[in-house]
């Protein structure tokens, strides 16, 4: 007698988003499975692994997160094409940290210009993040979803206190968008009902907040993987976007990444891995190591 | 099922006010409209009493009897505050409530033998709130032998389950349903009650009214006997009387059948099914579940 491995068949889809435009663009999401679960279904795009750049010099960054980019860090055009031509990123996130209202506050026009400057020079797709600061990260993401219209980059965090504001210019100028409910399916699930009553559903990605390895990993993995039970098995259609997890910042804050160069890059790819595991579609990355080490994993 | 009116309860600023100032108008109105209502107990929600405790128990207890000739349900974690107000319940009170923590069962269950009342016992134990419906039946399993020991039989007994709020922790909404069924084999000839309206803590205010309803119609068919409710929600008040059928019928079908139709329903009905839907985990939670 032969044994035959029960499988589970899923009837619907994560949706699948695009990111950036024309010859630069890249589908995320869009499986009927569980990450790596080829065998049970089809997962027809590739983790989304970014790379991520700042719009200002890097302030207290350990020295061999910086030691990658320390000819390239004061300028974010360069520092984009360094990640791109030197270490094989295949997206991009931008960081706005200029605009942070807590520290250099920077003008919403300005930071615009420069997105756009990154943008021009790129042949790959763009995620943007402001700070997360609800009223000065609207006034921000609107310039730059007007100043870059029809670029289709990813916008974000977009949160319960403006999400009208910003998915509005989204909606107008052609872009996605992160929406970000903090460690909660139920609000995740609230902030995407909210969305969609103008805001197509294809255009979302989730970002369930995240904590790095020792800091609380283990629930980030436990909402990742809930989100995609939610919408592969209960089939909730509100629950079917794929997942965003910004590794970077939450991993080099870290004691234990700040401690030796090996732990660090360790500690991120450690993180990501974790993350992909759970079944997360996308993921921002500091250190191109950890990079290389992630893109090894997932292409065996 | 049997209803316990929560609205005599120092989370009331009126209410919390009218006690400070010892002033019985405000606690008259609370009284009769809970009683004209039909509720079957008033439960007197006094918190923990740090000053005072006996004093404002005592005049409590006296001004709502007064009023009413209902049962009471002696709500406070205070225990000389819980022995003033049995020395002068009139009627048989309902002491709310023990837990199977050591020090509560040691403190509260000796009251209860003494003044002839009935206990609320909760699942909770030192160990915390029971995380699924098989450890909830061990841990009440438990402090029900310590009560027996102590002479408290099952007939006296009101087990509280404790109700999460959907918007906290769904499963545990289904595994409390889970747990109301097991009672009957459990704990022969005890009861079953809850706070309901803690279900619906978190959610928008508006719709709070919607899911203690549904929910009260759900576990009143699982074998729930009684319900700490608010004695102002007159739907409640008529669809726990019967008399209002045909949405007791719709949620039924709704808690059966895996895909209802609901497009043909009035928003009302739609309403209701939405609710039994969320509530017997067939989809996941929202504060905007309505919405979809």
């Amino acid at each position: 007698m032969t044994y035959e491995a029960p499988l589970e068949k899923h009837p619907v889809n994560i949706r699948e988003v695009v990111l950036g435009e024309g010859e630069k663009a890249r589908k995320i999401g869009g499986e009927n499975t569980f990450p790596f679960h080829s065998f049970e279904g089809s997962l027809p795009n590739l983790q989304g692994l970014a790379l991520e750049v700042l719009d200002i010099h890097p302030q207290n960054w350990a020295t061999w997160a910086l030691e990658p980019f320390k000819d390239v860090a004061s300028d974010p055009v360069d520092w984009a094409k360094k990640c791109v031509e030197e270490y094989g990123a295949e997206i991009l996130c931008l960081r706005l940290l200029s605009t942070d209202p807590m520290g250099m506050d920077a003008a919403p026009e300005e930071t615009a210009k420069t997105v756009r400057k990154v943008v021009d020079s790129l042949n790959v797709p763009l995620i943007v993040l402001g700070t997360g600061t609800e009223d000065k990260d609207s006034k921000v993401l609107i310039e730059v979803a007007r100043e870059c219209s029809g670029k289709n980059l990813l916008l974000g965090p977009v949160l319960k206190g403006n999400y009208q504001e910003i998915a509005k210019a989204a909606l107008e100028h052609g872009h996605a968008i992160v929406a970000q409910a903090a460690m909660d399916a139920n609000l995740t699930k609230e902030l995407n009902i909210a969305l969609c009553k103008f805001f197509p559903p294809e255009k979302i990605v989730v970002d369930p907040t995240s904590s790095a390895l020792g800091y609380g990993m283990e629930y980030t993995f436990s909402i990742i993987e809930s989100i995609k039970q939610f919408g592969l098995v209960d089939k909730d259609n509100m629950m079917q976007m794929p997942v965003f997890s910004d590794v970077a910042a939450e991993c080099w804050r870290t004691k234990e990444a700040r401690e030796s160069e090996e732990q660090g890059i360790l500690w991120e790819a450690t993180t990501s891995m974790t993350f992909l595991l759970a079944g997360a579609n996308l993921l921002v990355l500091r250190h191109p190591t950890a990079l290389r080490l992630i893109k090894k994993m997932i292409s065996s | 099922m049997i209803l316990i009116g929560e609205d005599l309860n120092v989370m009331s600023d009126k209410i919390s006010q009218a006690i400070k100032e010892r002033n019985p108008e405000p606690i008259r109105e609370c009284v009769e409209g809970q009683a004209k209502n039909g509720m079957d107990y008033l439960d007197l929600n006094v918190g923990p009493q740090k000053k005072d405790p006996a004093k404002t128990m005592a005049w409590l207890v006296k001004t709502v009897q007064e009023y009413t000739d209902l049962p009471l349900c002696l709500d406070t974690t205070n225990p000389i505050a819980m022995e003033e107000g049995l020395k002068i319940s009139n009627k048989k009170a309902l002491v709310n409530s023990a837990s199977g923590a050591k020090e509560s069962m040691e403190t509260v269950m000796p009251l209860c033998k003494k003044y002839s009342a009935d206990l609320v016992l909760s699942v909770i134990n030192d160990a915390g709130l029971p995380s699924d419906a098989d450890e909830r039946a061990a841990s009440i399993l438990e402090s029900l032998e310590v009560a027996n020991q102590m002479g408290i039989e099952n007939e006296n007994i009101w087990i509280d389950p404790v109700l999460l709020p959907v918007g906290v922790d769904q499963r545990q909404v289904l595994s409390y349903m889970e747990f109301i069924q097991m009672i009957p084999d459990l704990a022969p000839g005890a009861k079953c009650v809850c706070g309901v309206s803690n279900l619906s803590y978190s959610a928008p205010k508006g719709l709070r009214g919607l899911l203690n309803r549904t929910f009260l119609v759900i576990i009143s068919r699982y074998g729930q006997d009684a319900g700490i409710v608010s004695g102002f929600d007159d739907e409640l008040i008529k669809l726990n009387r019967g008399e209002m059928p045909e949405i007791v019928e719709l949620i039924h079908r709704a808690m059966d059948e895996e895909d209802m139709d609901i497009s043909g329903l009035p928003s009302k009905e739609q309403e209701y099914v939405k609710t039994t839907q969320v509530l017997m985990g067939k989809t996941l939670y929202s504060n905007s579940w309505l919405e979809i």
